[in-house]
């Protein structure tokens, strides 16, 4: 039995807190308030300490809420943020994406700047300016960083937030002990889908389309233990999922974990969602790490990368990449299922389709497919929005929207 | 067929049996000791990557669990250009460097892009008869695959 229009378009029969309303997937003025309202306010991952493991190494980094930004470490082994921008004619500083900078120079006007953010060189600058402008006048802008939770080094752009350990709470308390060892980066690729970053994060919320993958209903659903995950809900919108066996050897090809990890169980899974678009994934032998960083209503990049332990021996080293390989990389079984999926959603929720409504409305007592990890991340997303992701065209506060 | 000859056929077959999805077919151009690998270097993280690594037994797994997944079904045409053939062992062997572009598809309008290019590196096995792939390397210089792809180049 099909539906008119008027069915089409009316409110689903569920508590508004259950259902969103598909124009905060593609609304072109949601997307500049999330960046200015969400992205700009909360700490995100920038990179990895094991990517910029010596002395001046860097990483620039595009910030979700607009911004670039320079990773940079110091003489004094501190990890500091600034604004890729040169305070002189606002060129990009460092054009790579890493390198070793003792000084980052401008390859403009040679205005040069050490990892302190100090400008150090201003050719000509007394000629130029006499006493009406220097070096201490055109410091670079440094944002807030930490390192932390497995070696992460997240940033905030905003001054005044709230620390990273209190942005974080408990949330992340099942990896405590699996987040303890020094960590290494090992594969690291980016994917630009045409869909919005919150499908993304949606779909590392909820693993009732475990049916999209054959790996985890053979590997998971159809084993002891997988019903029995639950969803935990914590401050600021962040979520985690507890473990289970995986039995990795009932997919043809793939056999048990050899390799496991600190702190986690033999064949197990935790997965932990943080508000608001990154994900740790630990898989028995792997650690992978989404940040998703949007690039527009219906453009998200989504920065990928597989971990494994910093004292892995070769083959330790050689098993984590194989099993990282198998389900997940570019060419894995199911990264390519779950891409294949938001991209869909972005084709269907593109504006002018006409799609209205996406259903959270799963019940099943917090466990592995109750749709609860999505009905908190909007509860978060209304409270930083004010404003329910079913009724976005209705603001909480009118004056604040005003 | 010359010995360059046979090194030229086994490697474009190799190309127009994936594009077709011949999967058996390139199967049979592959030596028992075949060994296949996807890699690329991230300046990123300065590092060497691999991304897909199978024995012989391993992508005929692979292939045959194809069905079984949900896979974008755009067609890809693969491109190869040998660079270099150097025959050893008597022209009982050959290392071949080849240069690879893979366009994709769309089955919706049929517009096609440049998905990814890279080198292919090769050691191929001539047995007077024919040529069999025994190690095949793809270095990719594209590191942004979109949704990425589940057959291999």
């Amino acid at each position: 039995m099909s539906r008119n229009s008027t069915q089409w378009h009316a409110k689903p029969n569920l508590p508004e807190t259950h259902y969103v309303d598909t124009s905060v997937y593609t609304s072109e003025e949601l997307f500049r308030e999330e960046q200015e309202k969400i992205f700009n306010k909360v700490w995100i991952i920038a990179c990895h300490e094991s990517e910029i493991p010596n002395k001046f190494d860097y990483r620039t980094f595009h910030h979700p809420g607009g911004e670039n930004l320079i990773i940079i470490r110091g003489e004094d082994d501190k990890v500091r943020a600034f604004y890729n921008i040169c305070p002189h004619r606002g060129n990009t500083i460092l054009y790579d994406p890493s390198g070793n900078a003792k000084r980052m120079t401008c390859i403009f006007h040679s205005w040069s700047f050490d990892p302190q953010g100090s400008c150090v060189e201003i050719p000509r600058g007394k000629e130029g300016y006499q006493e009406r402008l220097g070096k201490a006048d055109v410091c670079l802008r440094e944002v807030k960083c930490d390192r932390g939770y497995g070696g992460f080094i997240w940033v905030n752009v905003d001054d005044e937030s709230m620390s990273l350990q209190e942005y974080i709470g408990d949330a992340l308390g099942l990896l405590d002990e699996s987040l303890a060892p020094e960590l290494e980066v090992f594969t690291y690729h980016k994917a630009i889908v045409n869909t919005n970053y919150k499908l993304w994060h949606d779909t590392n919320s909820e693993f009732y389309h475990d049916y999209m993958h054959y790996f985890n209903r053979i590997t998971g659903m159809m084993q002891p233990g997988y019903f029995d995950r639950k969803y935990t809900g914590y401050k600021y919108g962040h979520a985690s999922v507890g473990s289970m066996e995986v039995k990795y050897d009932a997919y043809e090809g793939s056999a048990q974990r050899g390799v496991g990890w600190p702190g986690l169980a033999p064949g197990g899974w935790i997965l932990i969602d943080l508000f608001p678009g990154m994900t740790y994934n630990l898989r028995t032998s792997v650690l992978r790490m989404d940040t998703s960083i949007p690039l527009g209503p219906n453009k998200v990049m989504i920065e990928f990368r597989g971990l494994g332990l910093k004292s892995d021996n070769a083959d330790e080293r050689a098993e984590r990449v194989r099993d990282h390989n198998t389900i997940w990389g570019p060419f894995g079984r199911n990264l390519h299922e779950d891409l294949l999926g938001v991209h869909g959603q972005g084709i269907a929720m593109r504006e002018g389709t006409d799609s209205k409504w996406v259903i959270h409305g799963r019940e099943e007592n917090n466990t592995i497919h109750d749709e609860i990890g999505m009905r908190h991340f909007y509860a978060e997303w209304g409270r930083r929005m004010n404003r329910m992701a079913s009724e976005p065209q209705k603001p909480f506060n009118k004056s604040e929207a005003a | 067929m010359t010995p360059r000859e046979q090194v030229e056929s086994v490697i474009y077959r190799s190309c127009m049996t994936l594009d077709a999805a011949d999967f058996d077919g390139y199967i049979n151009l592959c030596d028992d000791d075949y060994h296949y690998r996807i890699s690329a270097y991230s300046p990123e993280i300065r590092k060497d990557m691999i991304w897909l690594e199978h024995d012989k037994d391993g992508m005929s797994t692979l292939f045959k669990q194809l069905p079984r997944h949900n896979s974008d079904k755009s067609p890809l045409s693969r491109h190869a250009t040998i660079y270099s053939v150097e025959f050893a062992d008597g022209d009982k062997e050959a290392n071949v460097v080849s240069f690879l572009q893979v366009f994709k598809t769309a089955l919706d309008g049929g517009t096609t892009e440049l998905y990814a290019v890279g080198k292919m590196y090769d050691k191929v096995k001539l047995n007077g008869k024919g040529a069999t792939l025994v190690n095949r390397e793809v270095k990719l210089d594209t590191r942004q695959l979109g949704i990425g792809h589940h057959v291999p180049f």
